[in-house]
C-alpha cells in the first residue's frame, strides 16, 4: 500500500504543476491580448492663437525706366536709364472699396548716370482702426525705341520682400541682364545673390553682401557676377531691409535690337507652380524646336530649376486659355541645381495657362517671343503665388492689355471687375478653368469674388509684347499661428 | 496587639491568572486577618473566582476603576485603624506571593516601626527565576526608574532594602499612613500610582524599603502596574500612561514658581518628543505623546488636587530623598548599556546582505566601466544637454523654490502647483551644492554603478548566491528602456529605473522594520513624481500589501503618504481645472516620443531598438531585427514564465503580476498625449511602465534560476547575453551620434543674453520657434533661462489661453510679420529685452515661418540685430526694465502653499526620521529584554520535539506569549538569522520565513545531493508547503 504522504506529495506536485501551467497562460494570454487590441487613446491638441497681425502701410516699388550699359565706353558696367517709363497706380480700401490716394515718393537711384526719372516708391498708409491692409496696384510701362532697346517693358509695382526668385535673363552673347534692387525700407538691407545656370551654381563672389542703403535703387550687371550664362536663375536674399528685386533683359539680334523685358519675382519654390498667361505670337510645331537652333530661335519655352538636392519629375500642363486651341501636356525630369529649359511645343497662336507639377518644390517662368513686321520682341511670364480674396489690378499703358485667369477651386468663381472709371464686368471662371478678359489700359480694376485665383496681365502687339504677373502682399502680412506653451 | 493584615485583592477579567493567586493566597504561612475581593466589572469567570474563594467582603465595582480607586474601595468599607499596627496588602489578580511572603513582609514592617511601606521582591509569572521588578525610583529630573528588572535573580539585588518607592502589586502599607495620605492619587491611573504614593510617604517622613526574601508573581496584566504586553495597542496605550504621569508628577511636585514655565513647556516638549519616537521607530506613539501633553495642560483640577493634598502632608524638603534618586551618572549609563543593545539589533541585520563578499562591489565596478565605455563622448562635461535634460538654478535657495505652491516662474509666470519632480531634482541638485547643473552629469556618471547597486541590493532580497544578483545587476543594467532613457536624455525616466530596485528592496522588508517602511514610502513618492503614470500600478500593488499585511498593515498604510503630500497641490490644481487624467503627464521638460507598437512594448523598447539603423550604416542585408530581436529575448522570457513551474511559484505570481501591471502602465501611457510644446504633442512616456514590466520580469527569472540550482548558470548567461546583443546600438548610441544628449555648455541662452543676465537676473528673452505646422511658439524665458526645476505639467497640459497668454501671442503675432503694430510699448510691458528666433527644424512650412519672422524682426526699427548666436539669430531691444515690469510677486503661494508646505514638511520629515536607521530606542530594548525572557521561559516550558501550529493548543502560557512583533528591534531579534532572507509580504505565521530561507537551506545542501529533501522529507514538507500557497 503506497504511504499516503507519499501520494499527497505527488498530488500537490501535479497540482502545483497545472496551477503553474494556468499562471503561464494567463500571463501569456494577458500580454498577447494586450499587444494585440486596438486601444482607445486619448489625445490632447496643442492649444494655439491665430494671430491676425495689424495692418501696416502698403509700399510697391516700380523699377523705374529701362537701363542700359556702355554708352560710354570708359565705363562698361556704368548704367544709364533710357528714356522713361509711365506708371499707373492706384488704392483701394479693402472692405469699402473706396478709392484711397498712395503718396508717391521717388527711389533714388544711384547707380544710374542718366536719373531723369527715378523709381517711383507707392505708400499706402493704413487708415485707423482697418483691420485688412488696403489694395495696391501699380504697374509701369515703357516702349524703348533706341540703338541698342527696342521693345515693350512692362512690370508691376512690386513689394519688397527678404526672399525672391527670379527665371529669365542671359548674359550670353547679345544679352544683358541687369538686377535692380530697391530697398524702400528705412533699414539698410544685404543682400546675396545666388546664380545658378545651365551648368548649376555659379560661384559670384560679388553677389554676396551687396549692400542697398534705405531709399536706394542698386543696379548690378549680371554679366559680371555670372557672365556667359544662358539660364540664369537668381535667388535673391536680403537681410535688415528688404527690396524689391527685378531683372531687366535687353538683347540685339545682329544690330538690331530684339526686345526688352523686365522680369519680376517669381513664385517661391513650391511642388505646384501656375503661370496664368502666356502668350503664344507664334505657332510651333515640333519640327521648329526639333530641327530648329533651340531655344534661342524664340521657341516658346519653360525655365525650371530645382533648388533642392534632388532630381524632380515634372508634369508640364498647357492649357488653352479660351479652349480654341489644344493644350499639351509632358513629363520632364529636372536635375537638381541645374536650370533647365524645357521647350513648349506644338502651341498654336493663343494664350495658354500652364500648371507645373513637382514632386520636388521648384521655380519657373516662361518665355516667348514675337518677330514682325513691327519689330522684335520677347516676353517672360512668371509663376505667380495664389490671390486670396479680391485684389486690384494696375493696368499701365500698352497694346491690348489682357487678364489672365486662372481657377484652381473646385468651385466656380463668379468675379466682378471694377475699374476705376467705367461700367463693371462680370467674369465666371469655371473650377480648374482659366478665362481671359481684356483690359482697358491706365484703368485701375478692383476684381472682387475670388478665392485662390492666380493672375497675369499681358500686353502684345505687332512686335511688342510684356507681361507682369499679381502677386498677393507677401506672406510677412498673413496670420499666424502662435503657441505660447 | 498583635498586626492586623487586610489583604486587597483586585481582578479585572483576570481569571486566567486568578487561578494561581487565590491559590497562592490560601497557602500562606501567615493568612491574612481580613480578605477583601474588588472584581471591577470582569466579563468572565473572575467574578464567580472570587466569590468562590470566599473573602471577607467581596466587592463588585465599576470596570472603569483603576487599582488605586478600587484599593480606596475596598479601604472604605473596613473599619478605620486605630493604631499603626493594622496593615494593607495590596494584591492583584497576577499577584501570586510566595507562601512566606505575607510573613516576611509583616515581619519587616513589625521590626521597623519608622518604615510605613514594604514591597516585595516581584518575580517574573512564567519566568519565575528572573525579576519583574524590585524597587522603583527617580531620576534627579522625576523620570521614572526601575531599579532592577528583567535581570536573573542571582541574590544580586538582596541587599537592598530602602528605596524611594515599591511597585503597587504585593505592597504592604500601613493603614494609618494609607489615610493619612489619602491613598493613590486618583490622577494615575496605573502608572507611577505607587511610585508618587511612595514619594509622598517618604516626604510624610516615613521610610519606604523593598524586602528581598518576600517573593511574589507578576505577569504584567495591567491591573497593578502598566500592562507589559508587547502588542502595539496596549503597548501604544502604556507609553502614553506613563508620560502622561511623568507630566502629571512634574506638575504636582513643581514649585508654584516653575509651574508656569513647565506648562508652557508641555506642547513644544510633545514636539521634540515626537521627532524621537520617530527615530526611535515609534510612530504609534506620538498620538499619546500629545495626547498626555494636552490632558496635563488642560486637567488643572487633577493637579490642583493633587498639590494640595501632597501639601498637606508633606513634612520634608525634597532634599530628604535626594540620596534615594538613581544618580545622573547612574542614568547615563545605564541608557548606554540600552543604546549599545538597540545597535547590537540594528547591525545584526547588517553582514547578511554581504554587499563586498557576495561580488556586489565587482558587480558594481564592472557596470562602471560599462557606463564609462558608453559615456566616453561625455567624457569631462560639467554640464549636458539635449532631450529633455536642462541645467538646474545655479543657486539652492532658488532650486528649493521651485518646491511646493507658489510662483511658478516659467514663461508668463503663474501662481501654482509645483510638480513632485521639482522637489526630487531640488534634492538632487542639493547633492552637487557647488553647481546644482553638475548632478545630472552626476547621474550620468553614476547611473550604471548606481543601476546595478540597486539591482544587486534588490536581488539580495530574492536569493543570496552572489551569482544571481550579478545577473540581475546585469540585466537590470542591459534593460532596453534605461538605455534608451540615457540616449534619449529623460532624466526623470533615468531616476525611476534607479530607485524602483531600491523600492522594492524596501518595500520587501517593509513589513519587517518602520526604516524600511518609511524607506520605501519615500521612494514610492520619490518613483511616483518622477513617473506618474507609475502611481496606479503601485497603488494597486500597494493595495494588495496591506491586503496580506495582517497584523503588519500599519506599516504598509503610509507608503503612499509622502508622495500623496507632495503632490497635494497639484492634485488641487488639476481638480479646479477637472483634467485629472493631467495629474499623470511627465514632469521635466516635455519631451515628444512617437507612438510605439505594442509588440514593440512587449520588447521591452520604448522606443526603437536602433538596429535598423545600424544595419543601414554598415550596409548590411538580410538581417530583420524585427525577426531576431524577439529570438534573442526569448530566453529571457521563456525562464522568466519557468519560473511559475518550479517551486518559488508564488513568489514569481506576485512578480508576474508586476510585470503586467508594468506592460500595462506602459500600454495606457502609450495611449495618452496630454501635454504639448509648441505644436508638437507630447505623449506620456512608456519607458517608466517598461522599467516596472522588467522589474516584473526580472524578478521571475531570478526566482526561477534560483530554483534551478546549479542549472541555473548556463541558462542565466545565456540570457544575459542574448540582451546585451540586443542593446548593443542603444549602448553604443552616443558613439553614433543616435543619442539626443550631449555635452552641454551650461547656457540656454546666448552668451550675450547670458551675460546680461548676470546684471538683471530678471530680463527677459523672447525665444521664437518656428513650429513644424507653420505655427511659432513664442515663450518668455528669464535670466539664465529654463531650468530643469521650473518645468510645470500645469503649464504642459494647460488646455487653455490665458489674456495675458492671448497678449503675448498678439506680441509674437504681430512682430513675426509685416505689422502696424506699435511693439515697443509691449515688449517692454512683458520685460523683453532680447529676442532669440531658434533655427527651424527640416519642415518647409517651419523654415518659411523662420523666413517670415526674421525678415519682420529684421526690418523692425525697434530692434537691434546681435546676430547669430548657437541658439539662433539674437535681436535686442534697449527699453526694457524686466525687474520693474516683471517682478516675482512676493508671498505668492499664500496660505494654501504655508498650509500644503507645512503638510508636506511633517510627513516627509517624519518618514525621513523614521526611515533613518538608528535603531531602536530604550523602551524597546526594554521591552525586548522582557519579551526575550518570557520566550526562553516558554522554550523551556515547552518539551516538543516537533513544531505544532500554535492554534491548536491554547495554553495559558501560549495565549500570553506571542511572536513579538512590536518593534524594530524585536523583529530583527526574530528573523531567521540563519537565511538572513527577511520576509516580505508573507503572512503572520512564524513558518513563513521559510520561504525566504529556502533558497539558503537548498544552496547549503545542494552539494549534499541532486534530491537532498528525500532525506529528510518531513523536513522539506512545511518548505513546500509554503510555496505552494
Amino acid at each position: 500500500m503506497p504511504d499516503r504522504r507519499q501520494l499527497a506529495r505527488i498530488g500537490g506536485r501535479a497540482g502545483r504543476g497545472v496551477l503553474g501551467l494556468v499562471g503561464i497562460a494567463v500571463v501569456v494570454a494577458t500580454l498577447g491580448a494586450a499587444a494585440l487590441v486596438t486601444l482607445p487613446s486619448i489625445e490632447r491638441d496643442p492649444q494655439s492663437s491665430e494671430i491676425e497681425p495689424l495692418p501696416s502701410e502698403q509700399q510697391r516699388v516700380c523699377p523705374g525706366p529701362v537701363m542700359t550699359l556702355a554708352e560710354d565706353s570708359t565705363q562698361a558696367q556704368a548704367a544709364s536709364s533710357v528714356g522713361a517709363a509711365s506708371a499707373v497706380y492706384g488704392a483701394v480700401d479693402a472692405l469699402a472699396l473706396e478709392q484711397i490716394r498712395p503718396q508717391v515718393t521717388e527711389i533714388s537711384a544711384v547707380d544710374d548716370s542718366n536719373s531723369r526719372q527715378p523709381p517711383l516708391l507707392l505708400t499706402v498708409p493704413v487708415e485707423d482702426g482697418a483691420s485688412l491692409p488696403p489694395l495696391v496696384a501699380g504697374s509701369q510701362s515703357q516702349v524703348a525705341a533706341t540703338d541698342t532697346i527696342g521693345g515693350l517693358a512692362v512690370a508691376a509695382c512690386a513689394e519688397a520682400v527678404s526672399d525672391s526668385w527670379i527665371v529669365g535673363g542671359s548674359t550670353d552673347i547679345g544679352r544683358t541682364s541687369l538686377l535692380l534692387l530697391s530697398n524702400p525700407t528705412t533699414v539698410l538691407a544685404t543682400v546675396d545673390v545666388t546664380v545658378s545656370g545651365e551648368s548649376g551654381l555659379v560661384d559670384a563672389p560679388g553677389a554676396t553682401g551687396i549692400l542697398v542703403q534705405p531709399g536706394e535703387q542698386r543696379v548690378i550687371s549680371l554679366a559680371g557676377l555670372a557672365p556667359n550664362l544662358k539660364s540664369p536663375v537668381l535667388h535673391v536674399q536680403s537681410r535688415g531691409g528688404q527690396v524689391a528685386a527685378s531683372l531687366e533683359q535687353s538683347s540685339i539680334r545682329g544690330i538690331e535690337p530684339g526686345g526688352v523685358e523686365i522680369i519680376g519675382t517669381t513664385a517661391t519654390p513650391a511642388t505646384n507652380q501656375i503661370i496664368a498667361g502666356v502668350r503664344v505670337m507664334a505657332a510651333v510645331t515640333e519640327e521648329t524646336v526639333t530641327t530648329g537652333e533651340g531655344f534661342n530661335a524664340d521657341t516658346p519655352s519653360i525655365r525650371v530649376f530645382v533648388p533642392g538636392s534632388v532630381a524632380a519629375t515634372v508634369q508640364i500642363g498647357v492649357t488653352s486659355a479660351d479652349g480654341t486651341a489644344e493644350g499639351t501636356s509632358s513629363q520632364v525630369e529636372v536635375e537638381p541645381g541645374i536650370a533647365t529649359e524645357i521647350p513648349l511645343a506644338p502651341l498654336a497662336v493663343g494664350s495658354f495657362s500652364v500648371q507645373l507639377r513637382s514632386d520636388e518644390p521648384i521655380v519657373a517662368a516662361a518665355r516667348t517671343a514675337t518677330d514682325s513686321a513691327g519689330g522684335k520682341d520677347f516676353g517672360w511670364f512668371s509663376a505667380s503665388a495664389p490671390l486670396e480674396g479680391s485684389f486690384a489690378v494696375a493696368v499701365a499703358d500698352g497694346p491690348s492689355p489682357t487678364l489672365h485667369l486662372v481657377n484652381s477651386r473646385a468651385a466656380d468663381a463668379l468675379l466682378t471687375l471694377t475699374p476705376s472709371n467705367g461700367t463693371s464686368v462680370e467674369l465666371r471662371v469655371s473650377a480648374g478653368a482659366s478665362a481671359t478678359v481684356p483690359l482697358s489700359s491706365g484703368a485701375v480694376y478692383v476684381v472682387s469674388g475670388g478665392a485662390q485665383l492666380w493672375a497675369l496681365v499681358d500686353y502684345s502687339g505687332d512686335g511688342v509684347l510684356s507681361s507682369f504677373a499679381l502677386n498677393p502682399p507677401g506672406p510677412l502680412a498673413s496670420s499666424i499661428q502662435v503657441y505660447t506653451h | 496587639m498583635q498586626p492586623r493584615v487586610t489583604a486587597i485583592l483586585v481582578a479585572r477579567n483576570g481569571a486566567k491568572h486568578l487561578e494561581r493567586t487565590l491559590r497562592a493566597l490560601s497557602l500562606q504561612t501567615r493568612q491574612p486577618d481580613i480578605v477583601i475581593t474588588v472584581d471591577c466589572g470582569s466579563s468572565d469567570a473572575t467574578a464567580k473566582m472570587l466569590a468562590d474563594f470566599g473573602p471577607t467582603q467581596f466587592i463588585a465595582s465599576d470596570a472603569d476603576l483603576n487599582f488605586g480607586q478600587a484599593i480606596t474601595a475596598a479601604v472604605r468599607v473596613t473599619t478605620p485603624p486605630t493604631h499603626d499596627r493594622e496593615l494593607l496588602w495590596l494584591l492583584a489578580q497576577d499577584s501570586a506571593p510566595e507562601p512566606n511572603a505575607l510573613e516576611i513582609l509583616v515581619d519587616a514592617l513589625e521590626i521597623a516601626p519608622s518604615v510605613a511601606v514594604a514591597g516585595p521582591k516581584v518575580m517574573e509569572w512564567i519566568a519565575g527565576e528572573y525579576i519583574h521588578n524590585f524597587g522603583e525610583s527617580m531620576t534627579p529630573s522625576g523620570a521614572t526608574v526601575t531599579l532592577v528588572e528583567s535581570e536573573l535573580d542571582q541574590g544580586q539585588h538582596d541587599g537592598l532594602s530602602d528605596v524611594l518607592a515599591v511597585s503597587a502589586g504585593g505592597m504592604l502599607v500601613r493603614h494609618t499612613v494609607w489615610e493619612q495620605l489619602g491613598g493613590f492619587d486618583p490622577a494615575l491611573s496605573v502608572v507611577d500610582d505607587s511610585l508618587d504614593f511612595c514619594v509622598r510617604v517618604r516626604l510624610a517622613g516615613h521610610r519606604v524599603s523593598v524586602v528581598p526574601a518576600a517573593r511574589v508573581a507578576s505577569a504584567g496584566d495591567g491591573v497593578a502596574g502598566p500592562n507589559q504586553s508587547s502588542r502595539g495597542r496596549l503597548r501604544r496605550r502604556r507609553v502614553r500612561a506613563e508620560r502622561s504621569a511623568q507630566l502629571h508628577r512634574r506638575l504636582v511636585y513643581a514649585p508654584a514658581g516653575a509651574l508656569v514655565f513647565h506648562w508652557l513647556s508641555l506642547l513644544p516638549l510633545a514636539f521634540l518628543r515626537s521627532i524621537g519616537q520617530l527615530l526611535r521607530k515609534e510612530p504609534g506613539a506620538i498620538v499619546g505623546e500629545f495626547s498626555a501633553a494636552f490632558g496635563a495642560a488642560f486637567n488643572g483640577m487633577r493637579v490642583g488636587n493633587a498639590r494640595r493634598a501632597f501639601a498637606k502632608t508633606r513634612t520634608l524638603g525634597w532634599d530628604a530623598i535626594s540620596t534615594l534618586r538613581v544618580p545622573s551618572a547612574e542614568v547615563r549609563r545605564r541608557h548606554s548599556l540600552k543604546r549599545e543593545a538597540s545597535l547590537f539589533g540594528l547591525h545584526g541585520e547588517r553582514p547578511e546582505i554581504r554587499f563586498f563578499s557576495g561580488g556586489g562591489a565587482w558587480t558594481m565596478l564592472a557596470a562602471a566601466v560599462v557606463g564609462i565605455i558608453m559615456m566616453v563622448p561625455l567624457l569631462g562635461a560639467d554640464t549636458l544637454t539635449g532631450g529633455g535634460v536642462l541645467p538646474l538654478s545655479p543657486s539652492l535657495p532658488e532650486l528649493w523654490a521651485s518646491v511646493g505652491y507658489g510662483w511658478r516662474d516659467l514663461g508668463l509666470g503663474f501662481v501654482g502647483a509645483a510638480d513632485p519632480f521639482g522637489a526630487v531634482v531640488a534634492v538632487l541638485g542639493s547633492i552637487a551644492f557647488w553647481s546644482p547643473s553638475f548632478a545630472l552629469v552626476l547621474v550620468y556618471a553614476l547611473a550604471f554603478p548606481l543601476a546595478a547597486v540597486g539591482a544587486w541590493m534588490g536581488a539580495s532580497r530574492l536569493t543570496d548566491r552572489g551569482s544571481l544578483r550579478a545577473l540581475v545587476a546585469v540585466l537590470w543594467v542591459l534593460a532596453p528602456t534605461f538605455l534608451i532613457a540615457l540616449a534619449d536624455g529623460r532624466p526623470a525616466a533615468i531616476l525611476v529605473h534607479l530607485l524602483l530596485p531600491w523600492l522594492f528592496f524596501a518595500w520587501f522588508a517593509a513589513a519587517r522594520t518602520w526604516s524600511a517602511s518609511a524607506s520605501a514610502a519615500l521612494l514610492f513618492a520619490a518613483v511616483v513624481a518622477c513617473a506618474p503614470s507609475l502611481a496606479p500600478a503601485l497603488l494597486v500593488v500597494w493595495a494588495l500589501s496591506v491586503a496580506v499585511a495582517g497584523r503588519r498593515v500599519m506599516r504598509f498604510i503610509g507608503i503612499p503618504l509622502p508622495a500623496l503630500a507632495l503632490a497635494l497641490p497639484l492634485i488641487a490644481d488639476q481638480g479646479l481645472r477637472g483634467s485629472w487624467l493631467d495629474l499623470i503627464a511627465d514632469p521635466g521638460l516635455p519631451v515628444p516620443s512617437a507612438h510605439a507598437p505594442s509588440l514593440q512594448l512587449l520588447l521591452g523598447l520604448p522606443g526603437s531598438d536602433g538596429w535598423a539603423g545600424v544595419l543601414d550604416r554598415f550596409g548590411v542585408v538580410g538581417l530583420d531585427p524585427q525577426l531576431f530581436v524577439p529570438i534573442l529575448l526569448a530566453p529571457f522570457a521563456v525562464l522568466a514564465l519557468l519560473a511559475l513551474l518550479l517551486p518559488g511559484a508564488r513568489l514569481a505570481g506576485g512578480a508576474w503580476l508586476v510585470a503586467l501591471l508594468g506592460f500595462g502602465t506602459a500600454l495606457a501611457a502609450n495611449q495618452l498625449v496630454l501635454a504639448a510644446i509648441g505644436a508638437e504633442p507630447v505623449r506620456v512616456w512608456t519607458g517608466a511602465g517598461l522599467s516596472l514590466y522588467w522589474l516584473g520580469l526580472v524578478g521571475a527569472l531570478v526566482i526561477g534560476l534560483r530554483s534551478l540550482h546549479r542549472f541555473a548558470s548556463t541558462p542565466g548567461v545565456v540570457a544575459a547575453l542574448a540582451l546585451t546583443v540586443v542593446v548593443l546600438p542603444l549602448l553604443a548610441s552616443l558613439h553614433l551620434g543616435t543619442a539626443a544628449v550631449r555635452k552641454g555648455t551650461g547656457q540656454t541662452q546666448p552668451a550675450f543674453v547670458a551675460a546680461e543676465a548676470q546684471i538683471d537676473p530678471r530680463v527677459g528673452t523672447l525665444q521664437l520657434v518656428p513650429q513644424a505646422d507653420g505655427g511659432l511658439l513664442a515663450t518668455i524665458e528669464r535670466g539664465i533661462g529654463a531650468t530643469l526645476n521650473q518645468q510645470s505639467t500645469l503649464d504642459s497640459t494647460d488646455q487653455t489661453v490665458s489674456a495675458r497668454e492671448k497678449a503675448l501671442a498678439e506680441l509674437a503675432g504681430n512682430l513675426a510679420s509685416r505689422s502696424g503694430l506699435e511693439t515697443s510699448a509691449d515688449l517692454a510691458e512683458f520685460g523683453i529685452r532680447f529676442i532669440v528666433l531658434q533655427p527651424a527644424e527640416t519642415s518647409v512650412d517651419a523654415a518659411d515661418t523662420a523666413l517670415r519672422t526674421e525678415t519682420a524682426l529684421d526690418g523692425n526699427a525697434a530692434l537691434a540685430p546681435v546676430g547669430d548666436t548657437e541658439f539662433g539669430r539674437l535681436w535686442q531691444f534697449g527699453e526694457t526694465d524686466a525687474a520693474a515690469s516683471t517682478p516675482i510677486p512676493a508671498r505668492a503661494g499664500g496660505v494654501f502653499g504655508l498650509v500644503t508646505l507645512l503638510i508636506v514638511l511633517a510627513v516627509v520629515g517624519s518618514a525621513v526620521l523614521l526611515s533613518l536607521p538608528i535603531g531602536a530606542g530604550r523602551e524597546a530594548v526594554r521591552q525586548a529584554n522582557r519579551d526575550a525572557i518570557r520566550r526562553a521561559a516558554r522554550a523551556d516550558a515547552r518539551q516538543k520535539p516537533k513544531r505544532v501550529r500554535r492554534s491548536k493548543v491554547v495554553s495559558d502560557l501560549d495565549a500570553d506569549l506571542d511572536v513579538p512583533l512590536g518593534t524594530d528591534l524585536e523583529a530583527d531579534l526574530a528573523i531567521d538569522r540563519k537565511s538572513g532572507v527577511g520576509t516580505g509580504l508573507e503572512s503572520t505565521d512564524g513558518s513563513t520565513d521559510d520561504v525566504a530561507a529556502e533558497p539558503a537551506e537548498s544552496g547549503a545542501v545542494e552539494t549534499a545531493g541532486a534530491e537532498p529533501r528525500s532525506a529528510n522529507p518531513a523536513a522539506a514538507e512545511p518548505v513546500e508547503d509554503d510555496n505552494a500557497r
